[in-house]
């Protein structure tokens, strides 16, 4: 035990250390219909068209309350059970960007620092002095500046893109880990359980070691 | 007609009885198997390892009904198990939870059997099933890293299998014949898969064997002498109602993790599917090998690397010889043990963080300072543990060991007389 708290202490100060280089900006996601709706419509804007999500059928979208009418304006013609695609083709994206713009499913998983890091990128972009545009987060990018902040100085427009960028990781969070909620409502249960159960085995120890001489 | 009628259960239990010893071997080896009274709750994590290894069998078993073995289809079959599954993702985060935990539930049998001495004689073949055992499991956690077909699967299949290129005139060819293939790739996902779902049943049959050592032997215990038998108390149910309370505790501290931080054991890289073209940042093993991994990189030669690493996983086997003390009790009625202990896990916890970090100067320094500690702490063990005895013969045991080492002659005596 001592062993695996000295690492987890030291892996802790190590991703402090790590952290340190570039700040990661503090976010906390929305879990609600609400924000995840609006992240959607804003992928579904903003990203879709190089990005695909294809661990997310616009079922799934439905399922979770979404307004059907919308979900039915973005899919158009095809099934509910669609994955999400890219609307430009993967090889046409390859060519413009020099590679394939990553699928968006486990994003928020799939890098160091998670949604935290997702945000901070979105909102990294900012002009060099030569007026290029520029990441502070991931200076190698190709992708562009999306949500336009690289242009932005005042300050009441960057509250609204910080807005945005945290609605579009909301529902990017949601997609990478559709049960989160579920799993955190039936693990409030079981610890609950445990800890009743424990509780009971301990005293039924007592009483039995207690019949020894 | 007179009917012979079969009571339900002694009369079908005298049935079994005089067919099969079913009675009496619940009894001698279940209900009534001798324990010692003062075992600690350090003595719960050989029946929680067994709890770990059903739960991996039982989960194991539902993911594979759904995972597909196959490089174009596998990492999206995790995600078919992670969403469309019912409770798909509660099965695959209690397995890769399990996985940790197996781990961790071993290491602290491990540090427990170091501390009280438990591997001497006449314990050391229950040792040495001990080690095989443990050679088993990192083998079986292994080959299961590569299912997912993650980038930290593939990358760290593809290092480790690599260094079976370190054996002797036919090392390529080994690789080539691990993996069934130049790279890793299809074939290995596939055998891979077969052999993980094969091993733990190796496993279980390796914890009988375990178990009838165990049986032979019986339990250690924190005073490091055979007890008289009257300080024996029957497994159950003294030892099932305090194991029970033990697994409810860990049970907490396990789902703690499965519902609240199943990611923070899994490398976000592994979200990213397999991509020979093109390689992480940093290839980083599961928590549990990060010891064994730095000391692999600490040495420059990779032929030496490998041999290190083996023997820094084999070395414990050497135990039972290393230490050559008399004194019994473990660390407990020894000092010098007892700080050497404390020194090696100490030096696995630098280890594991060195094994973590990308390399820079400093810490393969650190890293190749800390290999050297360990490999010491092993070799200087025989002449550290005799001086240590003389020195304690000749400052006078603790009265109480006096005691223990006393009671324990006039048992034998007893016994002889018998």
């Amino acid at each position: 035990m001592k062993r695996l708290l000295t690492i987890l202490a030291l892996c802790g100060i190590a991703s402090l250390l790590h952290a340190s280089e570039m700040e990661l900006e503090k976010v906390t996601v929305g879990t609600d219909v609400q924000t995840v709706g609006r992240g959607a419509e804003a992928v579904m804007n903003d990203c879709h068209s190089c990005h695909s999500m294809k661990y997310i059928r616009y079922r799934d979208l439905v399922n979770f309350g979404m307004d059907r009418q919308k979900v039915d304006g973005w899919r158009g013609d095809l099934s509910l059970d669609a994955p999400l695609l890219a609307q430009m083709p993967e090889s046409d994206a390859a060519q413009a960007y020099g590679k394939a713009p990553p699928d968006l499913s486990l994003m928020t998983k799939a890098r160091e620092g998670g949604v935290r890091y997702v945000y901070s990128y979105l909102l990294g972009y900012y002009l060099t002095p030569e007026g290029m545009p520029g990441n502070h987060y991931f200076p190698e990018t190709k992708m562009p500046d999306v949500l336009g902040i690289s242009g932005v100085t005042e300050g009441a427009q960057r509250t609204e893109l910080q807005g945005k960028a945290r609605d579009i990781v909301s529902f990017l969070a949601w997609s990478a880990d559709p049960h989160e909620q579920e799993r955190h409502r039936l693990g409030y249960y079981v610890i609950a359980y445990l800890l009743v159960l424990t509780v009971l085995l301990y005293l039924v120890k007592n009483q039995v070691w207690s019949g020894l001489k | 007609m007179p009917q012979r009628i079969i009571k339900w259960p002694a009369g079908v239990i005298k049935w079994i009885d005089q067919r099969f010893p079913l009675t009496s071997f619940v009894k001698h080896e279940l209900t009534g198997y001798p324990t010692p009274r003062n075992l600690s709750y350090w003595w719960n994590f050989g029946f929680l390892a067994g709890f770990v290894l059903v739960l991996q069998v039982a989960t194991g078993i539902f993911l594979a009904m759904h995972y597909k073995a196959d490089i174009a289809l596998s990492f999206d079959s995790i995600q078919h198990i992670m969403r469309d599954v019912n409770y798909g993702w509660l099965l695959r985060y209690m397995h890769s939870t399990g996985a940790s935990a197996f781990f961790l539930v071993i290491y602290i049998h491990m540090a427990r059997t170091l501390y009280y001495g438990s591997y001497r004689a006449p314990r050391e073949l229950l040792w040495w099933t001990g080690q095989g055992l443990l050679l088993l499991l990192m083998a079986t956690a292994f080959m299961g890293y590569l299912l997912p077909w993650g980038q930290m699967s593939f990358w760290g299949a593809t290092v480790i299998t690599n260094l079976f290129r370190a054996t002797p005139f036919v090392g390529d060819q080994v690789v080539i014949w691990l993996r069934g293939d130049y790279t890793v790739g299809d074939a290995t996902l596939t055998r891979f898969f077969a052999l993980h779902y094969l091993m733990p049943f190796l496993i279980i049959g390796a914890v009988v064997v375990h178990l009838v050592a165990l049986h032979s032997v019986k339990s250690s215990n924190p005073s490091g002498i055979n007890l008289a038998d009257k300080d024996n108390i029957p497994f159950h149910p003294y030892f099932t109602a305090k194991d029970f309370y033990g697994l409810g505790v860990f049970l907490i501290v396990y789902s703690v993790f499965v519902f609240f931080m199943p990611d923070s054991l899994i490398e976000p890289a592994n979200n990213i599917p397999a991509n020979p073209m093109q390689t992480p940042n940093h290839i980083v093993p599961e928590w549990y090998f990060l010891p064994f991994y730095a000391i692999l990189r600490s040495v420059p030669n990779m032929v030496g690397g490998v041999v290190a690493m083996g023997l820094s996983v084999m070395v414990f086997a050497f135990m039972p010889y290393l230490d050559r003390s008399r004194i019994p009790g473990g660390a407990h009625f020894r000092p010098m043990y007892r700080v050497l202990f404390y020194v090696f896990l100490a030096d696995m916890a630098v280890l594991g963080y060195v094994g973590y970090i990308p390399p820079t100067e400093t810490s393969i320094l650190a890293g190749q300072i800390a290999t050297l500690i360990y490999f010491t702490l092993f070799l200087q063990l025989p002449f550290v543990s005799k001086a240590e005895e003389r020195w304690l013969i000749k400052r006078g045991l603790p009265p109480e060991l006096e005691a223990l080492i006393a009671s324990e002659a006039h048992e034998k005596t007893k016994r002889g007389k018998r």
